[in-house]
């Protein structure tokens, strides 16, 4: 029961703090809500005992992409948000309709979610228990894991090519 | 779980962060004694014998002056960087064990605050998270210095990170196991036969001396200040900073040395054993406690004496040793290790 509880509180919060970043008008304050949902995200992964998912949002999400972040608002002193004049017409309307859409989409996941969600059965094993992963991550899944690493390895150089200046080293 | 349970757990989780914070204040009487050595001049010497009280005066100091806020400051983060910096270093050493496990009265006791399967994946993901207090500090300081401090701290530690988390990498592969209670068991077998389960220092060199090195620019130490050099930065992140949240991140730096060094202790100098060490009873698991503290006051002397020996790096020669010395060597030494577990040296 206190383990529903805490999930609530988490998942709120997660919710809560996502809204604020959007909301914000201050980019860094933004990035700080960011840190606080993926926080309470990662609290919810532990909650549902998958701690190994939570350490890695913390160390990747948290801890290493979000700081670039900072790092690049701050070096840009990016000042906060201006209300701009009213939008057209068009774009209240366009943005009405795509809230409506994403209620209704929520609402539908809610209600299926009420009907078929079983109590999530206990793990059988140590559930941080890494060896399982690895093997599968190795075995099974070893190509797709590879093509993705292939993937990453393109994207750096990729950006590397973009940020290299016309004629520099 | 009775009352007995959980005031042991508490006792467990409590004892080393409040041994730490009891022994700061003597660190800092060292550091300055050192210094005061190493420089052949006294250092502190007029409050009490050798100076030893200095360190009660600094901190009633500490609590008589005035507290400033910046006018212009974000006073929301800028009251809680230092709140920040502080819980990140002191939630660091739940995981790492100080002591063997105590059998006392039918009870199972591991001398560590949480020995959780992804002990090394939990210390790294709070270390990451240390850097928010710094960078947070810099900016809602709103002054220049203070901004570019945060920004070098921010640059520098994610590029260390990535040397650090690498070299300890080496002693997972070899270990098999995240676990830090594992780590320190797997260092206690023999170190004559084969495979080799002594201290991982020694197949490890190359990766032991890219994290230690790393680990002076994770706690912002000499050689690599860079954020609060303050020749150039004034005091860089905490230039605005005064009282007790001034003292909040003085005691962060400290705590992160005590850290740094007790997690090289445990990755690579075989946490609180020693070779042929069996603990046995109260007394053997005592002198487990005692040969971890040893282990981990020599290493914080290291940090001590390296502070006032090298002189530090410039921005880029920082950002060169990180990405094109340290990271490279982490990844032959990742290659090393695991040709040795191939050949079941290790």
């Amino acid at each position: 029961m206190t383990v529903r509880f805490a999930f609530d509180v988490a998942a709120g919060l997660a919710i809560l703090f996502a809204c604020v970043m959007v909301v914000h008008r201050h980019p860094v304050k933004s990035v700080l809500a960011l840190v606080v949902s993926f926080f309470a995200l990662a609290v919810t992964f532990v909650l549902l005992s998958a701690p190994l998912i939570a350490a890695i949002q913390v160390i990747v999400y948290a801890g290493a992409i979000l700081v670039l972040f900072l790092f690049v608002l701050m070096l840009l002193n990016v000042p906060a948000e201006v209300r701009q004049t009213p939008g057209r017409p068009i774009h209240h309307t366009l943005s009405a309709g795509a809230i409506v859409a994403f209620a209704a989409a929520l609402l539908a996941a809610f209600r299926s979610y009420g009907a078929t969600a079983a109590p999530p059965a206990p793990a059988a094993s140590d559930p941080a228990d890494l060896a399982p992963l690895a093997k599968l991550l190795f075995s099974d899944h070893l190509l797709s894991f590879e093509a993705l690493s292939i993937l990453l390895l393109a994207a750096l150089v990729g950006a590397f090519a973009l940020a290299r200046r016309e004629g520099g080293p | 779980m009775s009352g007995a349970d959980l005031g042991i757990a508490a006792l467990r989780v409590l004892a080393p962060v409040l041994a730490i914070l009891i022994v700061l204040p003597m660190l800092q009487w060292v550091e300055r004694r050192g210094a005061g050595l190493i420089q052949d001049r006294p250092g502190p010497n007029r409050v009490g014998p050798f100076g030893l009280l200095q360190p009660l005066a600094d901190v009633v100091k500490f609590f008589m002056k005035e507290d400033l806020i910046p006018s212009n400051a974000d006073r929301f983060l800028y009251v809680l960087a230092p709140g920040l910096a502080a819980f990140a270093a002191m939630t660091t050493f739940a995981v790492i064990p100080y002591g063997a496990t105590l059998t006392a009265g039918g009870r199972v006791i591991p001398l560590v605050g949480a020995d959780i399967s992804i002990g090394i994946l939990y210390l790294f993901a709070l270390t990451s998270l240390s850097v928010y207090g710094i960078v947070l500090a810099g900016w809602s300081s709103n002054n220049k210095f203070s901004l570019i401090g945060g920004i070098r701290s921010s640059a520098q530690i994610i590029s260390y990170e990535l040397a650090m988390t690498t070299a300890a990498a080496g002693v997972v592969l070899s270990g098999g196991s995240f676990k830090l209670t594992d780590v320190v068991l797997q260092q206690g077998g023999s170190w004559l036969a084969l495979p080799f389960h002594g201290w991982n220092v020694l197949p490890q060199f190359v990766g032991f001396v890219v994290f230690f090195v790393s680990a002076f620019a994770e706690t912002n130490r000499l050689p690599f200040d860079l954020p609060e050099a303050e020749a150039e930065l004034v005091a860089g992140y905490h230039t605005e900073y005064s009282a007790m949240k001034f003292a909040m991140f003085y005691m962060a730096e400290y705590i992160n040395v005590v850290v740094a060094s007790a997690l090289t202790v445990t990755l690579y100098f075989g946490g609180w054993g020693l070779p042929g060490f069996h603990p046995t009873g109260i007394a053997g698991v005592l002198l487990s406690v005692v040969i971890f503290a040893v282990k981990v006051s020599i290493l914080v002397w290291i940090f001590m004496w390296v502070r006032w020996t090298l002189p530090r790096f410039r921005y880029d020669q920082l950002m060169r040793i990180g990405w094109k010395a340290l990271l490279p060597l982490a990844l032959v030494n990742l290659f090393w290790v695991a040709a040795l577990v191939l050949w079941k040296v290790l």
